[in-house]
């Protein structure tokens, strides 16, 4: 007796080894089926629950569940003895398929209820296909995102931009604020764009460009124009060097320095960076008076993009590019202009030293995303206005 | 007494009802995209809208399946047929009946009426032109006494559509 009792040595009561009467079945030989499940070589014939109560198995065929299932041995699919038995097709002459994977000569195998290493693994596996999914639906949400942005350039960049319009700016910067600014930025064609700058209070965490940052441009120019004042051929880099020292590091994050600390921006720590100080400079450079166009390219990165690849205008630019200018910008900010210590800065301002001629064009990093490039406009425009404002020196040729 | 109403007239098995009110369940919580149940108090014969799928030559058209169980479902294949006006399509006659292996030799009970509608979703949507096939005059005219699909020997010739 005790030898009939199969390899997983479980104890089938008596009324398990034969149907249960979910079908009717025929020509089944009930004396094989019983030893076969009392060799534990095929599931007992439980009674199957409509519902999953506990550790129960739903059997792919009936919707019932069992304490154990069958395997196929081509898939290892699950079926229920009485299900299994119905899948044989007496009067067919063609070898019976798997159900499930359509292989022939479909057998199966019982290994009894599943071990716990079985059931891990399973959930693993369930685990994976959500988290794959999840990687789908984000997939499916940053492409979205990336159209909608190329969408906002095609528009932006396909002409001119009428003046108040906000387009860029409502994502940024999508509240009321106390103020309103126009300001201008000169576009290849020599057209302007006119953009109001609203809040400066909220911020979209979606993107680098944010009010606080347009704010601080204007701080820095503010500065500049103020320092330039008084130290005309003497501007202070080492604010700028300062700001963009703390800048870098937290540009990324764009924790925003509170806006009254925003105001005095050449004192301030602020997250703007680079640019900011791309920025300053540029406004400085147009103080200082020199009327090189080729000068501009040289603010990098971001004037490159109106003045020697307007085409490009169009393509946004990453934020991997932002951090790709933030490397290099520790690399030699330079003798020329500010102490080494200071270690910080674009390398694009050795360009821009004083009556400098040199011009750089680095094609690889021309900005790809429109926060950048906005950035930019900022800047450009800013410098503009400075130049207008300072009236004395005449329009600058930006191409 | 034609085989499609003898075979829709006797009643569900046990099984057959507790499987189809389950897959039903399913069908409510995540229905096949594309289609939709139209709600009757008959288990045993569904009525499901069918939306072409956008970017076919059936997108914006809708047309209707009529699923009926046999007693021995899921052992036995669903009759799945359109409700004529059928669409346009080289293995749909206009009579509705459908040349899809799945329906008849290749049925396996492990298929769900959901996995069916993909199924001939995907059969539509990969249609190259909008045709009847070649001998369906001919088809349809046999088929006047009301024959199931299912009593039809047919011949899977295309794996292409």
């Amino acid at each position: 007796m005790g030898n009939k009792l199969g390899r997983r040595r479980q104890i089938v009561d008596e009324k398990y080894t034969k149907p249960q009467g979910l079908y009717q079945h025929k020509d089944v030989d009930h004396k094989k089926l019983r030893k076969l499940i009392l060799d534990a070589k095929l599931a007992p014939c439980y009674p199957g629950d409509d519902d999953c109560s506990c550790d129960l198995e739903e059997c792919p065929i009936c919707f019932l569940y069992y304490p154990s299932l069958n395997r196929s041995r081509c898939c290892t699919k699950g079926i229920c003895t009485e299900c299994f038995l119905q899948m044989k097709t007496p009067n067919s002459t063609r070898p019976t398929q798997c159900p499930f994977c359509k292989t022939l000569n479909y057998a199966v195998e019982y290994r009894g209820v599943k071990s716990k290493e079985e059931k891990g693994q399973e959930q693993i596996e369930e685990q994976r296909v959500i988290e794959a999914k999840i990687r789908m639906r984000q997939q499916e949400i940053l492409d979205e995102e990336e159209r909608m942005i190329k969408r906002q350039e095609m528009s932006s960049s396909s002409g001119i931009i009428e003046p108040n319009e906000t387009e860029y700016f409502s994502r940024a910067a999508a509240s009321s604020s106390e103020s309103e600014e126009i300001v201008s930025a000169p576009q290849p064609s020599g057209t302007e764009i006119r953009h109001s700058l609203r809040s400066r209070e909220n911020r979209d965490d979606e993107f680098d460009l944010d009010p606080e940052n347009i704010m601080l441009m204007e701080a820095i120019w503010l500065s500049y124009q103020e320092d330039n004042k008084h130290q005309h051929h003497n501007p202070n880099y080492g604010d700028a060097a300062q700001l963009a020292k703390y800048a870098t590091e937290v540009r990324v994050l764009a924790s925003m320095a509170p806006q009254s600390e925003m105001a005095s921006a050449s004192s301030s720590s602020s997250p703007s960076g680079g640019l900011a100080c791309a920025i300053a400079a540029l406004a400085e450079r147009q103080q200082t008076g020199a009327e090189s166009s080729t000068n501009y390219n040289n603010y990098g990165v971001n004037t490159s993009t109106y003045n020697i690849h307007p085409d490009h205008s169009s393509t946004g630019l990453s934020l991997n590019n932002h951090l790709q200018i933030s490397r290099q910008e520790h690399e030699s900010w330079g003798e020329n202009v500010v102490e080494p210590e200071t270690g910080y800065g674009y390398d694009h301002y050795e360009d821009v030293h004083r009556g400098g001629q040199y011009v750089q064009q680095d094609e690889n990093i021309v900005p790809e995303s429109f926060e950048e490039q906005m950035m930019l406009a900022m800047a450009v425009s800013l410098a503009e206005a400075r130049a207008r404002t300072s009236s004395s020196t005449p329009e600058v040729a930006w191409i | 007494m034609t085989s499609a109403s003898a075979s829709s007239r006797k009643a569900l098995s046990k099984i057959a009802t507790n499987r189809l009110q389950k897959e039903l369940m399913e069908w409510q919580v995540n229905p096949p995209t594309g289609f939709k149940h139209k709600v009757t108090d008959n288990l045993q014969r569904w009525v499901i809208e069918v939306h072409g799928a956008p970017g076919t030559l059936y997108s914006n058209e809708v047309f209707q399946l009529q699923v009926d169980f046999p007693e021995h479902y899921p052992m036995e294949a669903p009759q799945v047929i359109f409700v004529p006006p059928a669409p346009l399509h080289p293995h749909i006659y206009s009579n509705g009946h459908i040349c899809l292996d799945i329906l008849y030799d290749s049925w396996s009970p492990a298929m769900t009426v959901s996995s069916v509608c993909i199924s001939i979703l995907s059969m539509l949507s990969s249609s190259p032109a909008k045709q009847r096939p070649a001998d369906d005059e001919r088809y349809v005219k046999n088929c006047r006494n009301g024959r199931s699909p299912k009593e039809t020997r047919w011949w899977f010739h295309d794996d292409k559509v």
